[in-house]
């Protein structure tokens, strides 16, 4: 047990003694509404907490969730075995029908779409007076009623919202197990590059979206019958607000985080009643310098996580059930006619090239050639505007990123791009699984030396480091093809030379290589090919010595001394 | 001449929006922080404008026009406040705890203004005399036309600024790439201080131009941080043109359509406006596509 | 300023207030919690409330706490149950919001607590329950009284009605429309709008364009005083007769005399306009006390207090003795007397007040006694 888990055990023992034996009818009423707020922020830590999306919709949900119930109970007292459930299906399924729009929207842009549907739904809710009472709202909602039991307020209502809350906190627990909380790390610290390492980023989002109106609309609806009338505050940017506060004011991550935030929230106003009209004066104060003094969440003082997953312990001890194959795949990569602008700039024009197992070849040009964009556009980051891709035959051109690299072919970036928050060994073990493989992280990262460092957190390694970390990951999924964008930029060149000895070793196994760089050096003991590029066209192809004596390459590169 | 009123009356609510929408934008540039204060900063300048106006003796009416200095430097202390409260002990921390920091500064100014001045709603004097002019058939009102000419004089000066000064270069250079800003010397505390003292006092000039003609009252911050932020989504996050397309466009649903059509129809109307433009155009309307470079 | 003083004594007090909560008190007594907003956009009229409350309450033997509902009912329901939780409790001053008050009812049944309140939101007292007792006339009565003003003394026929989409807008619309319909001259034009709305040409426009001859206004104050500015700049020269949040003086201090010249509006009472001594005594103390001017809300809630004070000094201690005598004594109040229709509807008389244009004080130029006929039972 660590300190993390034995002080939960010991805080949640304390609440319910506390709540069984000395809280009041009123405080039992506070505790019962925390606890609607917890399912609410579990829900809301999928999508921002893990998936790293301002959604503003939370609160829609709950509203959607709170109506579907309210509707239903007092107009035709339904049973709460209906009514509970659709509120949750009526919530998903919102998130559902707007996903696909609104989904793929970046940042602020996605705020401010599930901004505008919120408030679209609380206009209907309060201008359409027959169906949800309007401003009024509707009265007469039954309490949580089962097969005729009827569910009285006080220490019932509380236990069987806690009861609901515990079961919340076991699908949000299943739901984040370690491999899939790294994966979510990868793609929010990662976000550009993450379908590179055959992370589904859309699937992901999409997961994490149905997931927060899920449980929204149970908060909703567990809402609706603590209060017994429902009315168009529960669709309020209030509620919005009150939501992202205690997300952030507790944690981003983990039922301890959503927990704290909710009860100290919602207990905060009710301390501080005796300031009179100053009371909510208090209440701002003592939440500034919450935020101010713990910024990651009240959760990270008690007990700082050094990842964040505090759902499972990482499969540090459970590597190698299989060792994964040592062979690659055999692949070949073929590219003809390429062409992709960037406003007016030609970034490639008409590029055609193709290599096969056990090639290494150079890709060199100056800077704005269209090298990167060659990597972007290869392995589907980047949409051509015209052209095809094979990758063993078969054409990707156009096929999302995350699909090629399933399909064999890795890549590494400019700019290594490792989250932060994730150990080696948790980021080369997310890769495989994204691959569909068991997770065994040892045999790459002995390649390259660094198994020493497999449990170091990612933000903690030097340059040097970061650029092995990256190749490990890369070919930890027996890629046939591996894309290596300037590999030994910033290195040292002992660290250069081990760089040129892997890929050898690597095409020596059967894997297709691209490097691309600038350092001839580094390059030309390694290459079997070398393939020059200048503004976005191909001038060269051919052996090492070929290229570089090529006039047209010469002129290129070295055009302001030579000419 | 209906069409020029509702013109007019649609280009001094948009005028005042855009003031809010962009001080928003200077924060936002400087930091990369959204202030969720700033529509209590509106409220604020507007309680300091009638504030202002108490003190002044009763018996000369004095147009609201001069408390403009009054109110700039009332809500540029308060912004300072803001950004040394907020945002500087939180800054290297993520984002979103400056969202919640600066929630937390409004529930505090809006709750202090309700407790000291009440929650009625309030009236400043108004800018340069009411009534109307008339100009080619229409009857234009005083109160619009001031709005929108304090408006277009401080929005020069602020172009001024970020163009012709040295201030204003390290603005541009601290918008566009913060850590490139530092390494070329630039103070970023500085620039930050700076940002939010501007931004605020442009939120506290708009208080100042809606108090008379549209009243102010201490819960009025959270529908004005609303308004600024679709305007400056819409706009293009980040983009000063853009906020203040954004805020007009606002303003052109609040003033035309809901001329013909109803209040609650053109707040939905905007709001699937809205949707639709980021349907259409993700970056919004004045925003730079994103571009894959990794 | 003297806002820092003030800040520093209330601070001190509500530490006070926390340290006397653990140091509990021995005697007993009687207790009327006060649930009112006085946070959030209603707070204006929930201090009235506040306000009327305390000047009933202060120096009796009933012992009282402010607690503040804000505008979700949620708070409202927090606020009643840490209101119920000490014994001895006979009555809840109730908040104004309709939505709030529709989340209480249930509550005030199980307790067996009568609520005290002058929310005019005509659902409240259609409940069916034997605990709503409403201290100013509800939409039914001051409705009725505006409707009828514009049509039979100002002879309008053609009228138009401007609400807001709140509790309060929706509620008072639906009874204006009726009243209006009742009386032969129904609605030419009607809207809702938030309360947030700004600038009201729009609305304004429509309302010219539909030729009506009588503006009918259910806003709350601030939309109030700025349909009515915009209208005189617009020279829309109709008649306004607004609800009842234009005879609070806050919202006639945002306008100038002149613009409020020819202004009329309903309400329960008007304080402010009244020349009786005792209503003097009544505005005098209300004035020492607040800095403020008394409106209908804070005379209709001093009116409900008084007499819960009087079901007290009836020898009534317990919380149903004080229900049976509201449910059966009539009351002499400053505003108008107040007696039960059965559903918990205490007032049935409305006034007219209107503005000359040289002040801001309105004259009452119509009463409209007992218009239920309750009283004549």
């Amino acid at each position: 047990m660590n300190a993390r888990t034995s002080m939960s055990v010991a805080g949640g023992a304390a609440l319910t003694i506390y709540a069984l034996f000395f809280a009041s009818s009123y405080d039992q009423r506070i505790l019962t509404l925390s606890g609607i707020y917890v399912i609410l922020v579990l829900g809301y830590q999928f999508i921002f907490g893990h998936a790293g999306a301002l959604s503003l919709a939370q609160g829609a949900f709950f509203g959607v969730g709170a109506y579907t119930t309210g509707i239903l109970g007092s107009k035709f007292g339904a049973d709460f075995l209906l009514t509970f459930p659709l509120s949750i299906v009526v919530a998903a399924t919102l998130a559902a029908l707007v996903s696909l729009p609104v989904l793929r929207l970046k940042t602020h842009y996605f705020a401010l779409a599930t901004l505008a549907l919120s408030q679209l739904l609380l206009l209907v809710a309060i201008n359409w007076e027959p169906v949800t009472g309007g401003a009024n709202g509707l009265p007469g909602v039954p309490p949580v009623t089962i097969l005729d039991w009827k569910l009285t307020r006080g220490l019932p209502l509380l236990t069987f919202v806690w009861a609901i809350v515990g079961m919340a906190m076991v699908i949000a627990h299943m739901q984040m197990r370690a491999g899939r909380v790294a994966a979510f790390t990868v793609m929010r610290e990662t976000p550009l590059a993450a379908p590179s390492f055959g992370i589904d980023s859309g699937m992901l989002r999409l997961r994490a979206f149905l997931l927060s109106a899920a449980f929204g609309g149970a908060a909703g609806a567990l809402f609706v019958h603590t209060n017994r009338v429902v009315s168009p505050e529960t669709l309020g940017f209030g509620v919005m607000i009150t939501c992202l506060t205690m997300t952030v004011v507790g944690g981003r991550f983990g039922i301890l985080g959503a927990v704290i935030g909710a009860l100290l929230l919602t207990h905060l106003p009710e301390w501080f009643r005796g300031f009179d009209e100053y009371y909510l004066v208090a209440v701002g104060i003592l939440l500034l310098a919450a935020v101010v003094f713990a910024p990651e969440g009240i959760v990270a003082l008690i007990a700082p996580a050094k990842a964040p997953h505090e759902n499972d312990k990482p499969s540090l001890h459970t590597q190698s059930k299989r060792a994964s194959a040592t062979k690659p795949s055999r692949l070949a990569l073929e590219a003809i006619d390429l062409a992709k602008s960037y406003g007016g700039v030609r970034a490639l024009d008409g590029v055609t090239l193709s290599f096969g197992p056990g090639e290494i070849v150079g890709v060199i040009g100056p800077n704005g050639a269209g090298k990167t964009t060659l990597a972007n556009v290869l392995t589907g980051l980047t949409p051509v505007d015209q052209g095809t891709i094979r990758l063993g035959g078969r054409d990707i051109t156009n096929t999302p990123a995350h699909i090629i690299a399933r399909m064999g072919l890795a890549r590494t970036f400019q700019t290594p791009q490792l989250p932060n928050a994730l150990t080696v060994r948790d980021l080369v073990e997310t890769t495989q699984r994204a691959h569909g493989m068991s997770p065994a992280a040892d045999e790459a990262l002995d390649l390259l030396t660094i198994r020493s460092i497999a449990d170091a957190r990612c933000d903690t390694l030097p340059h040097g480091l970061r650029r092995q970390v990256e190749i490990a990951r890369a070919i930890a999924t027996n890629p046939g093809i591996l894309v290596l964008d300037e590999p030994a930029a910033g290195l040292s060149p002992d660290e250069q030379d081990e760089i040129a000895a892997i890929c050898i070793s690597l095409s020596a196994s059967g894997m297709a290589i691209l490097l691309i760089d600038h350092n001839i050096e580094f390059l030309s003991p390694c290459v079997s090919r070398l393939i020059c590029m200048e503004a976005g066209r191909v001038i060269a192809d051919g052996a090492s010595d070929e290229t570089l004596t090529n006039p047209d390459v010469r002129n290129a590169y070295f055009g302001v001394i030579s000419s | 001449m209906l069409l020029t009123q509702i013109a007019l009356n649609a280009l001094a609510l948009g005028s005042a929006y855009a003031l809010v929408a962009i001080g928003f934008v200077l924060v936002l540039n400087a930091t990369t922080a959204v202030n969720f204060a700033h529509g209590e900063g509106v409220v604020a300048g507007g309680f300091a404008a009638v504030a202002l106006a108490i003190l002044l003796p009763p018996d000369i009416p004095i147009p609201g026009l001069l408390l403009l200095p009054g109110v700039l430097l009332v809500t540029a202390l308060l912004g300072l406040a803001i950004g040394a409260l907020a945002y500087l002990p939180i800054r290297k921390r993520p984002p979103i705890s400056v969202f919640v920091s600066t929630i937390a500064v409004g529930i505090i100014i809006a709750n202090g203004l309700n407790a000291t001045f009440g929650a009625a709603p309030r009236t400043a004097p108004p800018l340069i005399g009411v009534g109307t002019i008339e100009f080619l058939g229409a009857s234009l009102s005083r109160q619009s036309l001031a709005i929108i000419g304090i408006t277009a004089v401080l929005m020069s000066g602020l172009a001024m600024v970020l163009q012709r000064t040295q201030l204003g270069r390290q603005f541009r250079a601290c918008a566009q790439d913060p850590e490139m800003a530092r390494a070329l010397g630039i103070r970023l505390t500085r620039i930050t201080m700076i940002s939010f003292a501007l931004g605020t006092a442009f939120a506290g000039a708009a208080g100042l131009l809606l108090a008379h003609q549209f009243f102010i009252s201490p819960s009025d911050g959270g529908t004005l941080i609303l308004k600024a932020y679709i305007a400056v989504v819409i706009g293009g996050w980040g983009s000063l043109r853009g906020a203040a397309a954004g805020a007009m466009l606002i303003a052109f649903f609040e003033v035309g359509v809901a001329t013909f059509s109803s209040q609650p129809l053109a707040e939905g109307l905007l709001y699937i406006a809205v949707l639709l433009v980021l349907f259409f155009r993700p970056q919004g309307l004045f925003g730079e596509p994103q571009q894959v470079r990794v | 300023m003297r806002t820092l003083p003030r800040l520093v004594i209330t601070f001190a007090t509500g530490m006070a207030a926390i340290l006397s909560l653990v140091t509990t008190s021995h005697a007993e007594p009687l207790r009327v919690p006060v649930l009112v907003p006085i946070t959030g956009f209603l707070s204006l009229e929930g201090t009235s409330q506040k306000n009327g409350a305390e000047l009933a309450l202060v120096g009796t033997d009933v012992s009282f706490s402010v607690i503040d509902t804000a505008t979700a009912p949620e708070i409202a329901i927090n606020a009643f149950e840490r209101a119920v939780d000490a014994s001895d409790v006979v009555s809840v001053i109730a908040p104004m919001l309709g939505t709030q008050m529709l989340a209480l009812v249930p509550l005030a049944d199980e307790f067996g607590i009568p609520l005290i309140t002058v929310s005019g939101t005509a659902k409240i007292t259609e409940l069916g329950s034997p605990n709503v007792y409403r201290f100013f006339p509800g939409d039914a009565v001051v409705k009725a009284a505006q409707a009828r003003y514009a049509v039979e003394e100002l002879d309008a026929s053609r009228p138009a009605i401007i609400s807001q989409t709140t509790a309060y807008g929706q509620s008072g619309r639906a009874a204006l429309e009726a009243n209006l319909r009742r009386i032969g001259t129904p609605p030419v034009f009607q809207e809702s709008m938030d309360v947030s709305v700004k600038d009201m040409l729009p609305v304004l426009l429509k309302v010219r364009d539909s030729g009506a001859d009588a503006l009918l206004l259910q806003l709350h104050s601030g939309p109030t005083a700025l349909v009515i500015r915009h209208a005189k700049a617009l020279g829309l020269d109709i008649p306004i007769i607004a609800g009842s949040a234009m005879h609070q003086p806050e919202t006639a201090a945002l306008l100038e005399p002149a613009e409020l010249k020819g202004v009329c509006a309903e309400s329960g009472s008007s304080p402010v306009s009244e020349t009786s001594e005792e209503m003097q005594a009544f505005v005098d103390a209300y004035r020492r006390s607040f800095d403020r001017e008394p409106d209908a809300f804070a005379l209709g809630q001093y009116d409900g207090a008084q007499m819960i004070l009087a079901a007290i000094a009836a020898g009534a201690q317990t919380a149903d003795a004080v229900r049976s005598h509201l449910q059966t004594a009539r009351h002499e109040g400053l505003a108008m007397t107040y007696k039960s229709d059965g559903k918990g509807n205490m007032a049935h008389s409305a006034v007219i007040i209107c503005y000359d244009g040289t002040g801001r004080v309105p004259q009452i130029v119509k009463r409209y006694e007992n218009l239920t006929g309750v009283l004549l039972d």
